[in-house]
């Protein structure tokens, strides 16, 4: 039997002014007709090269060394490019990551879905049109005639996804590639995906290679799962094995990194002291214009306090207004409520003076955009200490405190992995000595097992310092590892507020029901 | 400061324009002593002399060698234009930043100003600034950084409010640091790039603005032989001695592609992610 796709000892190489980067050593894999085959790997690990690879979409200074690529029966490095572009989407279709950009956004969604199916199955428009409202019908859309109508920016970025998985299929390929189909939409939208992902595999029996950074994820969706590290295949087992039996130590480490609710790092008790408390918080974006309203609040009378020490958790979807909690804490956005700190009253961003500030310090989710690209390390953490006092001879300690060699200070911020960024992000936090730090998503950007090697940081310099922290997050399962105790907000409202332990009890909000149905916890 | 230079000069472009500048910085320092005629001496027998061995770039109406007045001009024309470009785009660039940092209100008070000022024709302005200031170069100067400041401001403002969004400058307002600081230290560095390349556009810009402002009479006056009112004198004589109209606007086009080359070169030696 022919394998669906077949990688043989296949090395690649990026060509750079240091001489060539080998990104994929002698990969070899096999994917039969029907299989979904798990790729997981950290960013870096050269899992997209192969994807673009495989697309025959490779950068120009991409050196195929050895191996070889075949889709069936095709070799894929022997095409042309007119024979490409008839294997391109009908015999090999692919889904990217962000589903926002991956759509035209001048032209109709009906237009994109139809020009797909005309230009690869030979249909005319009629015929066409009738099978992409079917198609987008399958694909769980509601009312797919008036989808067909609209412009990428009025349908969600979940229905963008489906969308797009309906032109995949539609159009009958032998195999689809995935790269990270959900990480750019939230859990619940997520899960969803996964779900349409595992019927229309089932109906259409088409084989898929899956390419996730996230192996619990991988494991829910595929029958093999192969395990990536900088570029060399270190494991390959079935799906359900490699989770309870890894073998290798890399794939250990991967596993022991995804969080699990009930393997709780946090087992101190907060202090009773309330340190913060706020009240009817409700944040405001934009002012009212001379014909019209302004726009209604953000969040809707959030009120919550977080204890001297204790780490507070806040969850909920993309747009929840999660994010904007921690920017009226920190006097980025406007808001109307009270909030009390240490006994002084703030009721707006002016009252927050130099001791609020210093006490009350935010990390962002993107370490790339909070560090000034323009400033080198060591000048991005001298302003908190000439701000709130202390002189820079204390640089280094704030690095080795975030575990960074000193030399660190004299280098520029691109210069640094995002785990790294994140650890200057974090230093230059904690250089201020705050009492409440918050936690705006922060490792949401970053692979696994830094996400938990910087969630491990954080408890220490806690365990230091003392420090409470506020952690914004959409992560239940890793919430639940830390927190004392957990709010979940939905549309700018918060429906539940409990202590990390009672979340598998019976009186939790549906909707806290539901994020806990779409985050399952890993099996083994 | 070496290691900039290095890697300026390491690729063509940077190359060529670093050295087409260092000619007219020679011709800026030099001219005078270089020059094989002295730029006002005139000769009747060679009016019109097309070039050749005795004028190289040719003569003018009055047998004037316009190569030697194309060296001595280079003074009284390129540090204009630079000064002139480099205090608007200065002024510009901080109200941009400026106006992006503040934003709402203020932001909308200072760009209808400046959308005001933008208006008025810069030549109309340049005009206006000189005659009630008086003629002279110091004026004209001043002149055409009012012109050019808002042009500048709002090139700047658009990439600025993208800089203002970003989690930096959230994180240095959340730390409470000042207006200021925030403006000069966080955002202007980021903003560079579109102002070092608008600005070496808009020094070939101002060498054209001083020559119409001497071709107006209120800059420089003949027989000056700055290279915009050569440009302007040899306009009757176009189709007798085209050279005296083309040699000075290739000097004029030359200095204008050279500082737009150096303009790249110095986008791409300035930013801290080349490792090339």
């Amino acid at each position: 039997m022919i394998p669906a796709l077949a990688i043989k000892n296949y090395t690649l190489d990026y060509a750079t002014a240091a001489g060539p980067v080998r990104v994929l050593h002698d990969i070899s894999l096999q994917i039969g007709p029907g299989e979904v085959l798990g790729l997981v790997g950290e960013s870096g690990s050269g899992k997209s090269s192969l994807a673009w690879a495989l697309m025959r979409h490779l950068p120009d200074n991409a050196r195929e060394i050895a191996g070889s690529l075949h889709l069936g029966d095709t070799d894929l490095q022997r095409l042309s490019p007119r024979e490409l572009t008839r294997i391109r989407g009908r015999r090999l279709g692919m889904v990217f990551q962000d589903p926002s950009t991956s759509l035209n956004p001048t032209l109709t969604i009906g237009r994109q879905v139809t020009e797909t199916l005309i230009q690869h199955r030979g249909l005319k428009q009629r015929e066409a049109d009738a099978l992409a409202v079917d198609l987008l019908g399958h694909v769980e859309l509601r009312d797919p005639a008036a989808i067909m109508r609209r412009y990428p920016h009025e349908i969600s970025g979940g229905e963008k996804q489906r969308v797009i998985i309906a032109t995949a299929f539609g159009c009958r390929p032998d195999i689809i590639l995935f790269d990270e189909p959900t990480t750019a939409l939230d859990v619940i939208t997520g899960a969803r995906i996964l779900e349409l992902f595992a019927r229309l595999r089932q109906e259409t029996g088409v084989a898929a290679l899956y390419i996730s950074h996230d192996l619990a994820l991988v494991t829910r969706v595929a029958d093999r799962v192969a395990v990536l590290k900088r570029g060399r295949l270190v494991e390959e087992a079935p799906a359900a094995d490699i989770f309870r039996a890894p073998r290798h130590a890399d794939t250990q480490a991967l596993v022991q990194a995804v969080p699990r609710p009930e393997r709780r790092l946090v087992h101190d008790k907060p202090g009773d002291e309330i340190l913060l408390s706020a009240s009817d918080i409700e944040v405001h974006y934009g002012r009212a214009s001379l014909f019209g309203h302004a726009p209604p609040p953000a969040t809707k009378s959030i009120g919550l306090d977080v204890r001297a020490g204790e780490i507070l958790g806040l969850v909920g979807e993309s747009g929840s207004g999660k994010s904007s909690v921690a920017r009226a804490l920190t006097g980025l956005a406007s808001f109307s409520g009270k909030v009390k700190f240490d006994n002084q009253a703030i009721t707006a961003a002016r009252d927050m003076n130099a001791a609020y500030r210093r006490d009350v310090q935010i990390i962002f989710q993107h370490p790339d955009s909070s560090l000034n690209p323009r400033h080198k390390i060591g000048e991005i953490l001298s302003r908190p200490l000439k701000l709130y006092g202390g002189n820079a001879a204390e640089i280094p300690r704030l690095l080795e405190q975030v575990r960074l060699p000193a030399s660190y200070a004299g280098r520029w911020p691109h210069q640094l992995s995002g785990g790294e960024k994140q650890r200057v992000a974090i230093a230059r936090a904690f250089a201020a000595r705050p009492k409440l730090v918050i936690c705006d998503e922060i490792t949401a950007p970053l692979d696994v097992s830094v996400q938990a090697q910087i969630i491990e940081l954080l408890l220490a310099l806690r365990a230091a310092t003392g420090t409470a922290f506020l952690f914004i997050t959409h992560d239940l399962n890793l919430i639940r590892q830390i927190a004392h105790r957990i709010a979940v907000m939905r549309r700018g409202e918060m429906v539940d507020l409990l202590p990390a332990e009672d979340f598998d009890a019976e009186h939790v909000h549906p909707y806290t029901r539901e994020l806990m149905a779409a985050s399952p916890v890993p099996v083994g | 400061m070496i290691e900039l230079f290095v890697r300026l000069i390491r690729r063509p472009q940077g190359l060529v324009g670093v050295t087409l500048l260092a000619l007219i910085a020679i011709a800026c320092l030099f001219g005078p002593a270089l020059a094989p005629y002295a730029p006002e001496k005139i000769d009747f027998l060679g009016r019109f002399r097309p070039p050749g061995w005795q004028n190289w770039l040719g003569a003018d109406q009055f047998g004037r060698d316009i190569l030697s007045r194309l060296m001595v001009g280079a003074r009284s024309t390129v540090p204009m234009a630079l000064i002139a470009t480099f205090v608007g785009s200065a002024a510009g660039a901080i109200i941009g930043v400026g106006s992006a940092y503040l934003g709402g209100r203020t932001d909308e008070a200072i760009m209808r100003t400046n959308d005001a000022v933008m208006a008025i024709p810069g030549l109309l302005l340049a005009l206006l600034l000189v005659s009630t200031l008086g003629n002279g170069a110091g004026n004209a100067v001043i002149a055409i950084a009012v012109a050019f400041a808002p042009g500048m401001a709002r090139v700047t403002r658009s990439v600025a409010l993208n800089v203002r969004n970003q989690d930096y400058v959230k994180a240095a307002i959340a730390r409470g640091e000042g207006a200021v600081w925030i403006i000069f230290r966080e955002m202007l560095p980021n903003v560079m790039a579109p102002i070092v390349i608008e600005s070496t556009i808009r020094v070939s810009f101002a060498v054209m603005l001083f020559a119409t402002l001497s071709f107006l009479g209120v800059g420089a006056q003949p027989p000056a032989s700055e290279w915009g009112l050569m440009v302007a004198d040899a306009r009757q004589y176009m189709y007798q001695a085209p050279w005296g109209l083309i040699m000075p606007s290739t000097a004029i086009a030359l200095t204008a592609i050279a500082f737009n080359l150096v303009g790249d070169g110095l986008r791409d030696a300035l930013n801290p992610k080349d490792e090339r």
